[in-house]
């Protein structure tokens, strides 16, 4: 038995502005939807075509968390007309102050974290490089963040002696996950089958799909060469404190 | 007494609502006002009313039509749960939310992934068997004719032949095996464990009256809009009100009044529109969950309760349980597509009892588990610290993963707890506070069998495996037991103070096993139902209590549903 970790990628093709990354071109969700039930269609097509309007944040703090949001799920291979709106939904969430159910209790509620993040992370940039966080190069904002992601902000901030920085660090990157990959584009790029109501599916074994889903057709691609964010040859996770998840379960 | 009428009100692809519903005014005194219509509430409403009581249940959250609110999709699916606010901590805090529980009728049965194992014997016995934990004031053979009867009104699909625990097989046939099915077979076949597949399920293998069989859409915790998975709001509740049961929805319990003569007379409960209503009823039931309930019988503290209403042991809230449920993800050369088919369809429970070898007790039992796109997002997000471009590529990959869950048994521990927090919800009450930390004993079973999972990942054939940690399914906090000094409630669930009060849902366990607790839940119901009924009125008049048991009844399924066999052992 081998216990190898994740697969070493050969140096491949240079990200582009794609239409559709991954491995499924050609397959589209969406061309689907006249076999999906009504209220789902409703609820899918609304998420693509209703981008919510920024209501929450300040024009400035908007303009912030897009760079942030950029770096934790960045989309710079995806064609400008097929980005994933990503900042809108957790305005939109704030905005209307939907919980999740629970809140740490050495968190602050979700509106107030936010806030005090986003000031953190910008004055960690000031400090560390004389910049606001939006000037920054994309290496210098992924350096920032990265040591968010491994629970040891540098340079050291105050709020995360009042905020746990893995607590903050899990709020965002699980509100920028759940945006990215509930829509439509991102099923298309990692050839989830969407809906299958009433339609279902009838093959379900050895990862065979519909007769509506394509095949997988790998390439290899780069990441910036730079950049801090893709996995290390070994797969290892990066040591940190890893936090506990929600979502679904059995 | 007016009419509600429900046409076209949708409950599955093809059932309906059944109309009129019943409607009892503000000043009617019923006879039980249960609180919750969730996985317990929906099937005590169901055997009540079919035996002539007067039911009003008060569900706070919506009555759902299934073809309008719900939908084939994550995000869109938010609203199955409790979000209102919780406060959670502790050395191993809880995470709550989608986690956790349901909101609306059918509470938690809406999103269950339906695993439907039984309980072991031995579950009920772990502290006279490993001195730990507690014994239960009822045996495994007490509770065995309601699951046979429950895995026949639900119903159960599974295999002809369950081997762990008291073997036995199941009424439905067990389903097709999906991707990530497949992976666990066998990895436990290379190990030499044995597994089942395509059940015990909550899932239908074939239609069963208005109800068609499961189309393998994988969207079972976004709730089954076909009408394939049991969930008391399809399964119970339509019998319910056909029988003249209220279903009351958008309606929150504030508290439970007690009268000058030491028995509750109604409940006080909030509408949609924020104005207080007052239930009169000669009995109540607290069905919540085991957040919500103690939650509401502490909100009820008053003169002679002043710690919370059935809270003289000081236990209410204590024992509070969660299983393990750790996830490891493995990924493989060839394509899975873990997304399709129910993510509940094959299991092990070659671990789930005590060995004397391992340096712990108890065990854990071995099942698939099928996150959708956000969930494994997250999931790889903490099992490999993904993100970023990281992120991207591994879920570019998500189709070449499969992921098996540890179910492992939590022991019952007097810190863990619920407890109500300074802050306020939307209608004014104070919110539940739930304190969780791991003992010795809930380490080192995790350990032991997040390593067990893993190997039978690498002995699938996995290139690649990597674990998160997490919790599933609470329960406890309101225990029965025999002595009113260490628990909550009786063995009918009857509070030993309040002898018309009563609780009736997971609150009431006393231990967990390591098998998903909602067949349990639901079949301590029935058992209950039979206990109040042959009670009759001397529930509502006495306060003897009687603790003979009650003889199952096998004339209060609803229609239809009690003409398929259990295969057992004679
Ligand atoms: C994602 C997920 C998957 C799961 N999968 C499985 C599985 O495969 N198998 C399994 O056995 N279990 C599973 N479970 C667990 C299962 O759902 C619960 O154990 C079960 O539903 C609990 O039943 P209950 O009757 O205690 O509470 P619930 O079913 O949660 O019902 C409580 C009801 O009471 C209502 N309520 C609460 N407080 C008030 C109030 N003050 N006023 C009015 N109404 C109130 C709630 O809105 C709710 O509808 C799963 C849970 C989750 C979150
Ligand atoms: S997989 Fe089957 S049970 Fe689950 S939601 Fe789909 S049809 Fe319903």
């Amino acid at each position: 038995m081998k216990q190898k970790s994740y697969p070493l990628r050969p140096t491949g093709g240079e990200i582009r502005d794609l239409a559709q990354p991954g491995y499924y071109s050609g397959f589209s969700t969406l061309a689907q939807k006249k076999k999906w039930d009504e209220t789902t269609r409703q609820v899918v097509t609304e998420r693509v075509e209703k981008v919510p309007p920024l209501r929450f944040f300040s024009s400035g703090e908007a303009e912030l968390l897009t760079a942030i949001v950029s770096r934790v799920i960045p989309q710079d291979d995806r064609a400008a007309d097929r980005m994933i709106p990503v900042h809108p939904a957790i305005d939109e969430r704030l905005f209307k102050n939907e919980l999740n159910g629970f809140r740490y209790e050495d968190m602050p509620p979700d509106r107030e974290a936010y806030r005090l993040g986003l000031k953190a992370i910008d004055e960690m940039a000031q400090k560390r490089f004389h910049e606001p966080f939006v000037s920054l190069t994309v290496h210098r904002q992924e350096l920032i963040l990265k040591s968010l992601h491994d629970g040891k902000p540098d340079p050291a901030h105050r709020i995360w002696q009042r905020m746990p920085v893995h607590r903050f660090w899990t709020l965002l990157a699980e509100d920028c996950v759940t945006a990215y990959y509930s829509h439509p584009w991102a099923w298309d790029e990692i050839g989830f089958g969407g809906p299958a109501y009433p339609r279902g599916y009838m093959r379900l074994e050895n990862g065979l799909p519909e007769p509506w889903e394509v095949d997988e057709q790998r390439y290899d691609w780069n990441a910036p060469v730079d950049s801090l964010s893709e996995l290390d040859e070994q797969g290892a996770p990066p040591e940190q404190v890893l936090p506990q998840a929600h979502g679904s379960s059995s | 007494m007016s009419m509600l009428n429900h046409h076209g009100h949708r409950l599955g692809s093809m059932q309906t609502l059944p109309a009129p519903m019943r409607k009892y005014a503000d000043r009617e005194t019923v006879d039980y006002c249960i609180v919750g219509a969730g996985s317990a509430g929906g099937v005590l409403a169901q055997r009540l009313a079919r035996a002539g009581f007067r039911i009003v249940a008060l569900e706070a959250g919506p009555f759902w039509d299934t073809e309008k609110d719900w939908v084939s999709d994550e995000r869109g699916s938010h609203e199955l749960y409790w979000n209102d606010l919780r406060i959670t901590g502790g050395k191993d805090p809880l995470a709550l939310g989608a986690n956790n529980s349901g909101k609306g009728v059918g509470g938690g049965s809406v999103h269950w992934a339906a695993f439907a194992p039984r309980f072991h014997p031995s579950d009920f016995r772990v502290y006279s068997e490993d001195s730990v934990g507690a014994d239960w004031p009822i045996s495994y053979w007490d509770l065995k004719p309601y699951y046979e009867l429950l895995e026949q009104e639900i119903p159960v699909a599974g295999p002809a032949w369950f081997p762990w625990g008291d073997p036995h097989g199941y009424p439905y046939g067990p389903h097709p095996l999906g991707g990530v099915g497949d992976v666990l077979v066998r990895g436990c076949a290379k190990l030499g464990l044995r597994s089942v597949a395509g059940g015990p399920v909550a899932i239908l293998s074939a239609s069963h009256g208005d109800r068609p069989h499961c189309i393998y859409r994988g969207f079972c915790i976004q709730g089954c809009k076909v009408g394939a998975k049991a969930s008391t709001l399809i399964t119970h509740v339509p019998d319910a009100i056909d029988h003249g049961a209220e279903i009351r929805a958008l309606s929150m319990a504030a508290r439970i009044s007690l009268h000058d003569d030491g028995r509750v007379d109604g409940v006080l409960y909030i509408d949609r529109d924020g104005n207080e209503h007052f239930q009169r009823a000669r009995a109540v039931i607290v069905s919540g969950y085991a957040i919500e309930t103690p939650r509401l019988l502490l909100n009820s503290a008053c003169s002679g309760h002043r710690h919370g209403l059935a809270n003289s042991s000081g236990t209410l809230g204590q024992y509070l349980m969660a299983q393990a449920g750790n996830v490891v993800a493995g990924r493989f050369d060839e394509l899975i597509r873990l997304y399709k088919a129910p993510p509940a369809h094959a299991l092990s429970e070659e671990f789930y009892e005590t060995d004397k070898r391992r340096d712990f007790a108890r065990g854990f039992a071995i099942q698939t588990v099928g996150p959708l796109p956000a969930a494994f997002a997250k999931q790889m997000m903490n099992a490999m610290g993904a993100w970023g471009w990281g992120l991207r590529r591994v879920m570019m990959d998500m189709n070449h993963w499969a992921t098996i869950g540890v179910l492992g048994e939590i022991l019952p521990w007097e810190d863990n707890r619920v407890e109500l927090a300074e802050e306020k919800d939307q209608y004014g009450l104070r919110v539940a506070k739930v304190t969780f930390n791991l003992h010795d004993n809930d380490k080192k079973l995790i350990e032991f069998g997040k390593k067990r999972v893993m190997e039978v990942m690498w002995a699938a054939g996995a290139e690649q495996v990597v674990q998160e940690s997490r919790y599933a399914h609470l329960v406890g906090a309101a225990r029965m037991g025999s002595d009113p000094a260490t628990s909550v409630v009786d063995k009918f669930g009857r509070t030993h103070d309040i002898p018309n009060l009563f609780v009736c849902d997971g609150s009431i366990l006393p231990t967990q096993g390591s098998a998903n607790p909602g067949l349990t839940i639901q079949a301590l119901a029935a058992r209950t139902a039979d206990y109040l009924i042959k009670q009759g009125d001397a529930i509502f008049f006495s306060n003897r209590r009687d603790q003979c048991e009650p003889g199952i009844r096998y004339d209060l399924s609803p229609p239809y549903t009690n003409f398929k066999g259990n295969p057992r052992v004679a």
